[in-house]
């Protein structure tokens, strides 16, 4: 994992980082005009929410968009994070990281993508232009821009201003031109991520201003900044040979195999050692861990899965929660309806912990929109990061379309102004690829998700089928209602006996009374099964031509 | 039944009817009740043959129409608007068609709804059939008129009070075009006198001037009527009143299906006016011919047999069954020939030997009382 891509930067040569870079756009986020803009935002956004959460503030970010020329954009992003002191800002804006967070097993939205530098990177790559920046932290204040020096992999730094800051603002801003970008309002565009984002993080303020000038602000709607998320050792239920491998090779410290599986994983005690090694005999457990072979790992977890383990500890999935995604929905659609699960972590691959959060939203502006259709959006998360893209394929998008909505009377999905969202909560989302912009079909995963969805749809459900019933009522009403005019004209007539008009009110309120009630009487409303006769104009004359 | 009384206080009795159906409605109403409206079913369902008294009718079920009910809204509000209609024409002492009715509803229910009272005849016809069946009325009781069909000549004089004015009609001064059958003859119609033997009903118009110029009604002293093919209401109830007055009917028509379903429908009513039953039955009637074997008994008539079609089969497939035909073993053997040879022989065909061999052949029949039941 990690050492692997290190090993991979080490060895390249001068003009290799940048090489590197372009022939691995497509993984890093940089395929397609529109979505490596979003990948840009993505990665400046993300930061900034974890940074400001990081030092307990509640974010709010601003970005701009502005089209400087034909596929040719300048992005600012403004926030209210702690900022970056002078010694990291290099290192965070020009520096290519290799590999991810991902070795600190700990839920974090920064799993995906290359991070600011790589947006940098980008920038030098398409219009050759620094990245210009203003940090502001404790009481100091830095101006400048950056670049990544392509030869060493480092950042160039030039500093334009380094000032006092007695009003103590904090946060950071950048700004920085990047070409071979597109802007629009798809589905795979900025304006959807930020919405999307939003949506997911109701602690944030996030603001958008679109190259059209167009300003999209979604203020908070929850004023609690999400825990931190807790770092966590694997459990051996959700290692793979090439995990244990990676982690064996790097623990000098550890004279024996035996002491590290019970110091690097979490529920292995002493006895879990003697129970795995009376499962395989033949590997030696008393060997150093950097000569545990390939074959010997392999027969490891196999093993792994036979020893009964106590579950991994949940309290590292970090939910959006519940009232967090409501209020969210309620301030972003404007729903009429709004239904979201609330599940307990479960277990995928036997050992893995995950929690799936799904939600319904009916009416308002819930479902997208396509010219002046409404129809049925799926919203995907991982760890509360939007998934944008790979739609198809998607456990989420695959699990939501298994549904059979006409149970829930969504009578058509694509047709009906409704969102679902869901968030595939874990330490590790099984993604189907390095681009991790889907949720691989794992059994537990996908059919979790499915009955989230199922679980917020029965509200639905019952929602509507309210919503029908007194629809249902008023239409019969209505319907009974309209003869009432005629009937009481001709019933006074008829009867020779009492006033139309007060006919008209006696048989208006006995109808109000038929069709408010709660309780309909059970009296069956089909068409009587009389009154058929035939009729014919001229009773049985036609029957016989002469 | 046997004298209706005069047209005035019938009309008043109806109305009477009417308006107390209106009041029910109303009481209902008070009692914070949707109003209803109860009457027999006249589905196949609850249609009966009575074998005790030898006609169709309809069972005991009943269907109640009520208006706080969304199915039922629409035809009880039109239930209404024909009573009331009717009401109105019963006063006024005016007639119309059922056509004339459903013009006089067809109107729209008001400026903000798009709908009409009626919209189609289909609708008002069987809502009319059933204020008939509930209020135990024909629709001539409520001055709605049917066609006019069937012809009548014979020792027969009527007082007609139509209108408020008083016409004698006398069937044997007709001439060559004889008397033509009303619609309704009960209200304001009285039969003064009747000196006829019996009653002959000739399917064919033909038939029956051929009758009427051979004076066959005057020899033989008896009402000649012809329906012109299937009886109308005003005929049938014709035909009933004579039966009434104890005259013999008999019934001549052409050998085939058809033919004879017009005699069943003159004898026992039919399904579609099971709700009128006895009214319009006549259960003494009595099948002269054409019969499958006459073609045994007069030999000239092997020759003039023609082929059935299909509806002569269809029909008589049909006939076998019904369990008031194929009751008596005569008409199910006449039926069967007729499934068998595939046959049939038309009134006219008697005229075969010579023109007035019909009226030869009508009296041996009655003579030598060679009928069918």
């Amino acid at each position: 994992m990690a050492s692997d891509t290190d090993k991979i930067f080490s060895e390249f040569k001068e003009h290799s980082v940048a090489e590197f870079f372009k022939k691995n756009k497509q993984m890093l986020g940089f395929s397609g005009k529109t979505r490596s803009l979003t990948t840009i935002v993505h990665e400046y956004v993300t930061n900034s929410l974890d940074a400001a959460e990081e030092a307990g503030i509640l974010p709010e970010i601003t970005v701009k968009i502005d089209e400087i020329d034909k596929e040719k954009y300048r992005v600012l992003v403004q926030d209210n994070g702690p900022g970056i002191p002078k010694k990291h800002i290099g290192k965070a804006l020009g520096q290519m990281l290799a590999g991810t967070k991902f070795h600190r097993f700990a839920q974090q939205r920064g799993q995906q993508g290359i991070g600011a530098s790589g947006c940098t990177m980008y920038a030098q790559i398409t219009t050759g232009k620094p990245v210009k920046f203003v940090s502001e932290y404790d009481s100091k204040k830095l101006s400048g821009e950056v670049t990544v020096d392509v030869k060493t992999n480092s950042p160039l730094v030039n500093y334009s201003e380094e000032a006092e800051n007695p009003e103590k603002h904090h946060g950071l801003f950048v700004d920085g031109e990047f070409a071979e970008c597109k802007y629009d309002r798809s589905s795979f565009g900025v304006y959807e991520y930020v919405k999307r984002t939003a949506l997911a993080n109701p602690h944030a303020t996030i603001t958008l201003i679109e190259p059209s000038g167009e300003r999209m602000a979604y203020p908070r709607s929850h004023d609690q900044i999400p825990k931190k998320p807790t770092p966590v050792q694997p459990h051996p239920l959700g290692i793979t040979t090439n995990d244990i491998i990676e982690m064996a090779h790097h623990e000098p410290e550890f004279t024996r195999i035996s002491s590290f599986l019970q110091n690097r994983f979490a529920r292995v005690s002493a006895a879990k050692v003697q129970e795995l090694a009376a499962v395989i005999p033949d590997v030696d457990l008393n060997k150093k861990p950097g000569e545990l072979t390939w074959p010997e790992a392999e027969k490891m977890v196999k093993a792994f899965a036979q020893v009964k383990w106590m579950a991994p500890a949940t309290d590292c999935v970090r939910p959006i929660g519940k009232e967090q995604i409501e209020k969210s929905l309620r301030n972003i659609l404007n729903p009429s309806f709004i239904s979201v699960t609330e599940r307990s972590p479960k277990i995928y691959k036997g050992g893995i912990a995950f929690m799936v959060e799904a939600a319904l939203a009916y009416g308002g502006t819930a479902g997208k929109r396509i010219g002046d259709t409404t129809g049925g959006d799926i919203i995907r998360y991982a760890n509360g990061a939007p998934l944008l893209f790979d739609t198809a394929g998607c456990a989420i998008t695959e699990s939501v379309k298994e549904i059979e909505w006409k149970r829930y009377h969504i009578r058509n999905f694509e047709e009906e102004p409704i969102s679902v969202l869901v968030n595939v909560a874990s330490v590790y989302v099984p993604y189907t690829s390095a681009g991790k912009q889907a949720i691989s079909q794992e059994e537990e995963v996908y059919m979790e998700i499915k009955n989230a969805v199922m679980e917020a749809a029965r509200d639905l459900q019952r929602h509507l089928s309210g919503l029908h019933r007194e629809k249902d009522r008023a239409n019969r009403r209505a319907a009974v209602m309209r003869y009432v005019k005629q009937l009481s004209k001709d019933l006074t007539d008829l009867a020779n006996k009492g006033k139309a008009d007060e006919l008209n009110k006696k048989l208006s309120h006995l109808i109000e009374t038929k069709y408010m009630g709660q309780i309909e009487d059970g009296e069956n409303e089909a068409e009587g099964s009389g009154g058929n006769g035939k009729g014919g104009k001229n009773d049985e004359e036609d029957e016989k031509e002469e | 039944m046997v004298f209706m009384a005069t047209s005035a206080s019938k009309d008043k009795e109806v109305i009477g009817k009417l308006e107390g159906l209106g009041k029910q409605m109303l009481t209902q109403i008070d009692g914070e009740e949707s109003p209803s409206f109860t009457a027999p079913l006249r589905s196949k369902g609850n249609v009966f043959y009575d074998q005790g008294t030898g006609y169709i009718r309809l069972g005991e079920k009943e269907e109640t129409r009520k208006f706080v009910n969304v199915g039922q809204a629409r035809k009880f509000m039109q239930t209404v608007a024909i009573a009331n209609k009717c009401k109105k024409f019963l006063a006024e002492n005016a007639h119309t068609s059922i056509r004339g009715l459903f013009y006089q509803l067809k109107f729209s229910l008001g400026e903000d709804l798009d709908e009409e009272l009626f919209s189609e005849q289909s609708e008002s016809n069987p809502l009319i059939e059933d204020l008939e069946v509930a209020l135990s009325l024909k629709r001539e009781d409520l001055n709605l008129n049917t066609d006019r069909k069937g012809v009548v000549a014979g020792p027969m004089v009527l007082r007609d009070t139509f209108g408020g004015r008083e016409t004698v009609i006398d069937c044997k001064k007709q001439g060559r075009s004889g008397w033509m059958i009303p619609s309704d003859v009960d209200n304001g119609m009285v039969i003064e006198e009747l000196e006829a033997d019996y009653v002959l009903v000739v399917e064919k118009d033909a038939m029956w001037q051929r009758l009427n110029e051979d004076q066959f009604w005057k020899k033989e002293n008896c009402v000649l009527i012809t329906p012109k093919g299937q009886a109308s209401r005003g005929c049938r109830r014709l035909i009933r009143r004579l039966a009434s007055k104890k005259l013999p009917v008999y019934v001549f028509t052409d050998c085939d299906a058809w033919g004879w379903y017009i005699y069943w429908a003159i004898k026992t009513g039919s399904m579609n006016l099971a709700y009128l039953g006895r009214d319009i039955a006549t259960p003494e009637a009595r099948f002269l011919g054409v019969t499958m074997q006459d073609i045994q008994d007069y030999d000239f008539l092997g020759q003039l047999t023609i082929k059935a079609k299909d509806v002569d089969i269809k029909r008589a497939e049909e006939m076998l069954s019904y369990e008031w035909i194929n009751r008596h073993p005569e008409w199910a053997k006449e039926l069967k020939t007729v499934l068998t040879t595939k046959k049939k022989i038309e009134q006219d065909a008697l005229q075969g030997p010579r023109l007035s061999f019909v009226g030869d052949y009508v009296r041996e029949k009655i003579k030598k009382k060679k009928f069918l039941p």
